[in-house]
């Protein structure tokens, strides 16, 4: 998320002072100044957002309802047509392909990225300072790699003649491989692209669940074991439990950073083979930005919200319900 | 004080000009440069097109044909110039602009460009080439001016030839086979041709070569045409020359770029434009050599896909007799004539005796065998990203099955020509 409000720091001296005497509580005092000051405080971020996210949302909405391409651009033309870019989409085969393909690549990505940061979670609980340090210093690395770059650095692994992976694998004794193109097939392409997302979200997890892990008190595994607990019995019983609402979020995080993930998409392959690697907001800016149907890439835009919208909500349902139980 | 000044060397500049021949002057004495002062010409030009030697003249020729006047030349980039083209006309930030021929006809049915029918002959239209001036044309208008155009050729290395023991270029395509298979077989010699499956270009020129098209047009709609017999023959040819490369064939010939990979010095020979060619400091000029591509029979080469680029005028432009005057600098015979001396086919053929590289003496005999993409608004939907017809190729030379695959693209095709405007 780029939007981030300036840490606000307010408070005269004199201020400073008063609230002192009041302790931090929220306090039912005769000053307006001090109960809406939670309010004031907050409106940085709140305007930050709504300018940064609300408008463009609502113009993509806006955008939704027309036929925009290069003609009603240059001409300063608007021309609306209704529902017309949705009954388009939505009864045409290609979108549906799309968003099938896009929902089975985020299941397969979500799937691997939880199983993996889990494990390396684990481990970093398990090991000695040192050999922690180092692990947490190379999540780091893949993590703070810029996208594009990272992107880059795979296409060269896997290229096709002078790819470091196909040298490996042919050095193993697969020979057939030493000029396998990895991008002429959609699994191929995939797999070098899942490969690239996974190793770069899997140390936001590992982080997030060796965090976790921390808060769990020593006496739980004891008991456990004592209870002849093994490890699986361990994590199913106890570790579960307690972290299942970091599981829940990480993995609803997740879910909507694959599934919105394009650059990576964009910088392997461009989609390709043969457009079977396209996923929807890389449709979308095919559509819209490449081809000029600005008006149909917002509608392909505005379906995909819809559809991470109803995800979310079942999101919320459960952290509310959760809520209700604590 | 700024402005006085600029005002003060304009009327200056105008004295000396009406001192130096009394009558030349466009508009007289100082009323001229009021009319011009502070008014200033935007031209688009994209990157790698004119030399600077052109872009001075045009700019010192115009400035001092109209005192007071500027021209503000910008270098684009060729990627994503669609989106900056139209955000450039639809917010008049653009006066004159190099729009590449396969978009043209997209651009005039904007509205975006001004329509130059009335003005063709005094930029001297009545002389341009009529395969060369295609594009610029829509429904009887002329929309854009032809500017310079070039087309590819072989570009070969001699000393693999003279050691593959072949004398001499070839004629027909089968004596050019003849010559690949010669090279495959020599020592020192990684491919006989480089030749990536996706450069759809030589495709394109094969097509056109023997009078087939890549769409067809029935009343107002276009139709994919690679199902057509033409398509599938022009097709057959050009897997017959992919064969001897082993350049990957679901790359087109930007990645990598196929001027690296002839410049190694190991690939006997690629198709290429004159700038692709190796930079001397690479491989000398004397081993690098060129000759169009031949054809079935020696009296004719085969198609060629001419590109290049045409110059527009903005239809918002607010100083259209302005622009209209660059653009007629633009077109005259001095500079086209420059455009020509770097290797490219200027528009009239009166000019091709300038283009005297031996680049440009392969490549004009074979433009007048070319042809442009289809002239209609939405031809550049096919040739952005994700184009039907490279991917097409590279899913036929992979072993698709040809009749199949044509169906599905032409479809695709038939699709993105018949996009509402």
């Amino acid at each position: 998320m780029a939007v981030q409000s300036e840490p606000v720091r307010v408070q005269s001296p004199k201020r400073a002072a008063g609230d002192a005497l009041n302790s931090g509580r929220p306090f039912a005092g005769p000053s307006l100044l001090s109960r809406s000051a939670p309010y004031l405080l907050l409106l940085p971020a709140i305007l930050a957002t709504l300018a940064l996210l609300g408008w463009p949302l609502v113009k993509t909405f806006e955008l939704s309802f027309q036929n925009l391409n290069k003609r009603q651009l240059i001409l300063h033309l608007t021309e609306w047509n209704g529902f017309a870019n949705y009954t388009d989409q939505l009864t045409s085969s290609e979108f549906w392909h799309t968003t099938g393909r896009t929902i089975a690549f985020t299941a397969v990505n979500v799937v691997l990225i939880m199983g993996g940061g889990t494990l390396v979670g684990l481990l970093l609980n398990r090991l000695g300072k040192k050999m922690r340090i180092l692990l947490q210093a190379a999540l780091m690395l893949a993590w703070a790699m810029p996208i594009v770059a990272a992107a880059t650095v795979f296409s060269w692994l896997f290229d096709s003649r002078f790819g470091v992976v196909n040298w490996v694998l042919d050095q193993l004794g697969w020979h057939d491989m030493a000029d396998y193109n990895w991008y002429s097939s959609q699994t191929g392409t995939f797999f070098v692209i899942v490969l690239l997302i996974v190793w770069q979200s899997i140390p936001f997890v590992a982080f997030n669940m060796y965090a976790g892990l921390t808060t769990i008190p020593a006496e739980l595994y004891e008991a456990a074991r004592m209870d002849g607990a093994g490890a699986w019995r361990i994590f199913r019983w106890v570790v579960f439990p307690s972290l299942k609402p970091f599981f829940l979020s990480t993995t609803f995080l997740e879910i909507i950073w694959v599934f919105k993930s394009f650059a990576q998409i964009l910088a392997v392959n461009a989609g390709g083979p043969q457009g079977l690697t396209q996923t929807l907001p890389f449709y979308a800016y095919i559509q819209g930005t490449g081809n000029q149907h600005y008006g149909i890439g917002a509608t392909i835009a505005v379906l995909t919200i819809l559809m991470l919208v109803v995800l979310m909500a079942y999101y919320f349902r459960i952290i509310l319900k959760q809520e209700d139980e604590l | 004080m700024k402005r006085q000044l600029i005002a003060a060397v304009g009327v200056a500049a105008m004295v000396v000009g009406v001192a130096a021949c009394g009558s030349s002057a466009k508009s007289g004495g100082s009323t001229g440069a009021a009319k011009y002062d502070g008014k200033t010409v935007t031209a688009w030009l994209m990157s790698g097109s004119a030399p600077q030697a052109w872009q001075d003249g045009v700019k010192a020729d115009f400035e001092s044909q109209y005192p007071g006047a500027k021209l503000n030349i910008q270098i684009q980039k060729w990627d994503g110039i669609g989106a900056k083209v139209t955000t450039g006309l639809s917010d008049n930030s653009v006066d004159v602009l190099e729009v590449g021929n396969t978009q043209t006809t997209g651009y005039a049915a904007t509205g975006g460009l001004l329509d130059l029918t009335s003005s063709k002959a005094d930029l001297g239209g009545n002389d341009w080439a009529a395969n060369l001036n295609a594009s610029s044309v829509l429904d009887g208008k002329q929309y854009a001016a032809p500017w310079y155009f070039t087309n590819r050729v072989v570009i070969y290395n001699k000393a693999l030839w003279t050691k593959a023991g072949i004398t001499g270029t070839p004629k027909t395509l089968d004596e050019f086979y003849g010559d690949l298979d010669k090279l495959k077989a020599t020592a020192g010699v990684s491919q006989a041709m480089y030749m990536p499956g996706q450069e759809w270009y030589t495709y394109f020129g094969l097509l056109a070569g023997i009078g087939g098209q890549i769409a067809k047009q029935t009343g107002s709609t276009w139709a994919g045409n690679l199902e057509s017999p033409e398509a599938k023959t022009a097709f057959q040819t050009f897997q017959k020359l992919q064969s001897y490369s082993n350049a990957p064939k679901d790359k087109d010939e930007a990645t990598p770029e196929q001027t690296t990979v002839f410049a190694k010095g190991d690939v006997g020979a690629m198709i290429g434009l004159g700038w692709e060619a190796p930079a001397p400091a690479d491989m000398p000029t004397s081993n690098v050599g060129f000759f169009a591509l031949p054809g079935t029979t020696a009296d004719k080469p085969s198609g060629v896909f001419l590109g290049g680029s045409n110059l527009a005028i903005a239809q918002d432009t607010k100083n259209p007799d302005l622009a209209k005057g660059l653009l007629k600098i633009m077109m005259s015979d001095k500079y086209e004539g420059q455009m020509a001396a770097t290797g490219l086919v200027p528009n009239k053929t009166s000019l091709d005796s300038l283009a005297t590289t031996p680049f440009a003496q392969a490549a004009i005999p074979a433009s007048a065998n070319g042809a442009t993409t289809p002239n209609t608004p939405n031809w550049s939907n096919v040739e952005n990203t994700p184009n039907p017809i490279k991917d097409f190729l590279a899913a036929v030379l992979q072993g698709a099955d040809y009749d199949a695959t044509a169906k599905k693209y032409d479809a695709t095709m038939t699709q993105l020509l018949g996009q509402k405007q």
